[in-house]
């Protein structure tokens, strides 16, 4: 076996071409072959030192770049990602323990493919999309493209991905991610849900974007949702979500019961989303502030 | 009978254990951590089927690989059939494998990769047997045996066994069928637990090494005489020629009890003339031990008089034991008592079976047979207040036992205090008040026999003062043995600190049965006390030579010896040890008479282990309010509150850690942690992701109160047991308070996110 340690993304792009594959915080990876998922890679290229794949920055139009090797803990704690785009810090806020965010990275959650990664259903609703670099430059898919299958996206071995690109927020606009678990740390989403919102100047709903986790092949969003007021659309997302997810059964649950409760998640991220739209401030992860995760005594 | 006041002068010390530091700094050793000079790997061959008779077995190909020194099956070893209740297992598979992870062959090699390349190369082959997975199936007079020869097995002499029931255990008082016909109201319940696991973090390890004819073996386990007798007897060799030691223990709750894979190890390291260690794997630990925590089925009828006086239960208790009845033979009566409960009943008939079936054997984990059997109870019983029109606290303050009280297998209660520990945990919860409509507080009592068994110890102080206790128990993370220090420093006029402890040795210290049954203060303390004392006579005696005193008018007391009324006349023990050191030793050795059984008046027992007396019982009630998110049924546990008399508190803060712990485990049971099998018997959840235990994160706020009372019969300075007892009633406090929330119980274990909407599903549907 080899290991390269890259440090310029040059070199990482050639040993990606030559055959090697990409290793980041190795929380997929290592823990996969460990458990006998897949063998590690022969040969293998570390891209944690890369220090141009962990920055975060705004992006001329008012969108956020952030790169492939960021961490859950920095995606988490950045002010920015959690005022603008709440969902995607609700989520990695969820990943794993405080040592798997701090070495865990969006890039290779999202690269992973799992269908119940919990930074994608964020990512869709905000219509993100993945750069793609390889020793012939590089192009930009969105996530709908990138995900084909559990497990697998559309990039080339030679690919790397290299950054997440979000669009810059509407005005009045908030999000959220939640997710159904059954314990609080170290949990693997049983099924989940990120909407976005946009309201009018009267707190209607203008416009919303819903995505599902672990209720399908790949992160999926809802179609059909639209417009009115909160109640209504957060009432839609939970029939749309519930109709449109095709979910399995397996250890974590039923696909009964994970129909049943894709739909609550959907309406309360859209109810959230909303609450978030309309100025008001809910903590870092939403999960912890609503439904199963309130203090005593707190009305639901 | 000896009435043991409480220590009056001096409130219970809050002392952090002596392990304590090397465990978190990371220099304490661990028996993984251990290495020896031209270590082997060893690697087991499993069954991998769970009913199946072996029709080939070539081990040829394993045995040619290069680097792999030793391959043994059961052709290998003496041809001998153990268990201490029921002697049905054997090291190697013989003819048959009766679950997946039973051993069929063991590997000790240069690397462990070769040694698993060996192991995996081992050619075996099968004919299928029928599996048995259900419990009630198991038990029809058709069904097929898990054990063809059951009838030919050496057994205890009161072991009562029919086919694959390798134990029924009963206990009659009174006439429960007709004081259940003259009955005003009568409520039955049927209630399924699942199996699960203890999960200790530290995965099972064995490291032995020969030297002549003799053989040292380091592992894993809390019994070291109890895995010195499993070598001694599967491997036919005298008890003096077999050396266990343990070095810490990385947890243990019951799973790592009885004689695991230290015969297999020796045997190997044997054969290959080199020392071997074998260190398992997680998903090893999940699926080979034969100690994981029963499923069972349990059905109970409840008499009543209007006014809600409990006047007869009937039972009757399925247990899984799995494929071997390893140390299970005694939960069958443990069930059927904790069904039972600590409750006035004069008329009980309840009949208890340990039923064979193909899954991994059972064993003792943290209170065998109690989360389950309480949960069950205390469900029902919430049932039973309901019907009748009490309210659940005061059903139970009605109907429990107290001193002076008749239990329900006829024993009559000295001073216990049940009674206040319901009073306790309710008002520190602040049960009864207002909640929301998604929030409740469920209250369930629990019960836990004291474990009265021979234990050793001996006591020394150097010339220079400081002092060892040498002692046969073992310390599985409860503190218990910590606590000894405390002990011995008391007895002497000493601090804790001037001792140092030796323990875990078989070779060194006396007999003790380990760290199981929450026996160690129990007799162990009583063992050290013994010992100490006669240091201390040995003191008095010098220290009367010395200042010119009666031995009766010398007091020990800070590190000095002084005549009383006479602070002025003194001399440091140190002094007196130099003195000693140059004539007769300060050597004391300690075991002491344990307490017997306490009668039992007008019951009969069926099957009798000996757990129907319960000595110096240890008694709780757990508040927990739960907050229950109707739209997924996922389940939180807002705040815990404890009451527990186990008699006298030596060590507060490790107390607390005792209770803390238990809490944690019964939560998990409760909500998170169940295995679930395929339709061939297999673990489908044998790893860590799927099999949910309780995280740091999850835990509530939890109060402990000590109901500290003068108890009969128990050890040093009046303390029962508090391992288990903490683990009994948890689960079933958080499933009333799912039942008062949802309006009818979660008739399975554990309440799953799914079982409870499926609950509140049932209940909506009404």
């Amino acid at each position: 076996m080899s290991l390269l340690i890259a440090t310029t993304l040059d070199d990482a792009l050639a040993a990606l071409a030559a055959g090697a594959r990409p290793i980041a915080g190795g929380t997929d990876l290592v823990v996969g072959a460990r458990h006998g998922k897949a063998p590690l890679p022969a040969s293998l290229v570390a891209i944690d030192r890369i220090e141009s794949l962990r920055t975060v920055g705004r992006s001329a139009d008012g969108g956020l770049v952030i790169g492939a090797g960021v961490s859950h803990h920095t995606i988490e704690t950045d002010s920015t990602i959690g005022a603008e785009w709440s969902a995607l810090a609700d989520a990695s806020a969820l990943v794993g323990s405080p040592a798997t965010r701090h070495v865990g990275t969006l890039g290779g959650n999202v690269m992973n493919g799992s269908p119940a990664m919990d930074t994608g259903a964020p990512l869709v609703v905000f219509g993100a999309e993945a750069e793609l670099a390889s020793g012939s430059g590089s192009r930009r898919v969105d996530m709908a493209t990138l995900w084909v299958g559990p497990g697998r996206t559309s990039a080339a071995a030679d690919e790397l991905c290299v950054a997440i690109h979000l669009p810059a927020r509407a005005p009045r606009s908030g999000s959220a991610y939640l997710r159904l678990e059954y314990r609080r740390a170290m949990e693997i989403a049983v099924v989940g849900a990120a909407a976005s919102v946009t309201l009018t100047a009267d707190g209607a709903v203008d416009s919303v974007r819903v995505a599902l986790t672990a209720v399908a092949a790949t992160i999926v969003e809802v179609t059909g949702l639209t417009g009115g007021s909160v109640a209504d659309v957060a009432a839609a997302a939970e029939a749309a979500a519930a109709d449109q997810a095709t979910p399995i059964s397996d250890l974590r649950a039923s696909d009964r019961y994970r129909r049943h409760c894709i739909g609550v998640m959907a309406r309360r991220a859209v109810e959230a989303a909303a609450r978030r739209a309309s100025g008001e401030t809910i903590a870092i992860p939403v999960n912890r502030a609503v439904g199963i995760g309130m203090a005593a005594g707190a009305a639901s | 009978m000896t009435v043991t006041e409480p220590h009056p002068a001096r409130p219970a010390p809050r002392f952090v254990r002596a392990d304590g530091p090397d465990k978190v700094t990371g220099s304490g050793r661990y028996t993984a951590d251990l290495s020896l000079t031209g270590v082997l790997a060893a690697k087991f061959r499993y069954a991998d089927v769970s009913h199946a008779r072996i029709t080939r077995l070539d081990v040829s190909a394993a045995r040619a690989m290069p680097g792999v020194m030793s391959v043994l099956t059961a052709a290998d070893v003496p041809d001998v059939r153990f268990g201490p209740f029921v002697q049905d297992r054997t090291l190697f598979a013989t003819d048959v494998v009766r679950f997946e992870g039973e051993i069929i062959a063991a590997v000790a090699a240069t690397t462990a990769e070769i040694a698993q390349r060996a192991a995996d190369a081992i050619v075996v082959e099968f004919e299928p047997l029928p599996v048995v997975t259900d419990l009630e199936a198991s038990l029809a007079t058709d069904a097929p045996l898990v054990h063809g020869d059951w009838a030919d097995y050496g057994s205890a002499e009161v072991v009562v066994r029919d086919r694959n029931d390798a134990s029924f255990s009963s206990i009659t008082k009174g006439d429960a069928a007709a004081a259940m016909a003259g009955a005003d109201v009568v409520v039955s319940s049927r209630y399924v637990a699942d199996g699960c696991h203890a999960a200790p973090i530290e995965p099972r390890a064995v490291l032995a090494q020969w030297e002549g004819d003799k053989v040292t073996i380091w592992t894993s386990t809390q019994v070291p005489f109890d895995a010195r007798a499993g070598v001694c007897e599967t491997l036919k060799l005298p008890a003096n020629r077999v050396r266990i030691i343990v070095p810490h223990l990385g947890g243990g709750f019951g799973g790592k009890c009885g004689f695991h894979y230290e015969a297999h190890i020796a045997a190997l390291a044997r054969a290959a003339k080199r020392p071997v260690r074998l260190v398992f794997s997680r998903r090893e630990e999940f699926l080979a031990p034969d100690r994981r925590r029963e499923g069972m089925i349990i059905d109970i009828t409840t008499g009543m008089r209007t006014d809600g006086t409990i006047i007869a239960r009937s039972g009757w208790i399925a247990i899984d034991n799995g494929a071997y009845t390893a140390d299970a033979g005694f939960f069958s009566q443990l069930a059927a008592m904790h069904v039972a409960g600590p409750y006035r009943v004069p008329n009980v008939s309840i009949e208890a079976h340990l039923v064979y079936t193909n899954h991994q054997p059972s064993g003792s984990v943290r209170a065998p047979t109690a989360p389950q059997a309480c949960w069950a109870l205390e469900s029902h019983t919430d049932e039973l207040a309901k019907a009748v029109g009490l309210e659940p606290v005061a059903f139970r303050k009605l109907n429990a036992v107290d001193t002076g009280a008749e239990g329900p297998s006829g024993q009559t209660y000295d001073e216990i205090g049940l009674q206040q520990c319901i009073d306790a945990a309710t008002a520190n919860a602040g049960y009864g008040q207002e909640l929301p409509d998604d929030e409740a507080i469920g209250v369930a009592i629990g019960w836990w026999p004291s474990f009265s068994v021979p234990s050793g110890a001996y006591v020394k102080i150097d010339g220079d003062g400081s002092g060892q206790i040498i002692t046969g128990a073992q310390e599985c993370g409860t503190g218990a043995v910590m606590t000894l220090r405390q002990l011995a420093a008391d007895e002497l006029g000493m601090a804790a600190e001037d001792f140092q402890l030796v323990y875990q040795d078989t070779s060194v210290a006396p007999y003790d049965m380990g760290a199981t049954g929450s026996q160690t203060l129990f007799n162990n303390g009583r063992a050290v006390v013994n010992a100490a004392g006669q240091i201390a006579e040995q003191l008095r005696k010098l220290a009367a030579d010395h200042l010119e005193a009666s031995p009766d008018d010398i007091v020990l007391a800070d590190g000095h010896a002084s005549v009383a009324g006479t602070p002025t006349a003194t001399v440091s023990i140190a002094e007196l040890a130099g003195i000693a050191s140059g004539g007769e030793l300060l050597i004391g050795h300690g075991s002491g008479q344990p307490p017997g059984p306490p009668p039992l008046v007008g019951s009969t027992c069926v099957g009798d282990l000996g757990m129907a007396a319960f000595v110096a019982p240890q008694f709780s009630c757990h508040a927990v309010r739960v907050k229950l998110d109707r739209d997924t049924g996922v389940a939180r546990v807002l705040a815990v509150s404890t009451a527990h008399d186990s008699g006298t508190i030596i060590n507060e803060l490790g107390a607390l850690g005792q209770v803390e712990g238990g809490v944690l485990m019964g939560i998990g049971q409760a909500l998170t942690e169940g295995t679930t099998y395929d339709d061939q018997g297999k673990q489908r959840n044998a790893a860590m992701l799927e099999y949910k235990l309780q995280t740091c994160a999850d835990a509530p706020p939890i109060n402990t109160h000590f109901v500290q009372i003068a108890t009969p019969d128990a050890g040093p300075r009046g303390a029962k047991g508090l391992a288990e007892a903490p683990n009994v009633a948890t689960a079933a406090a958080i499933s009333n308070a799912l039942a008062a929330i949802i309006g009818r119980p979660v008739r399975r274990l554990p309440m799953t996110a799914e079982r409870v909407w499926e609950t509140l599903n049932e209940e909506a549907a009404r």
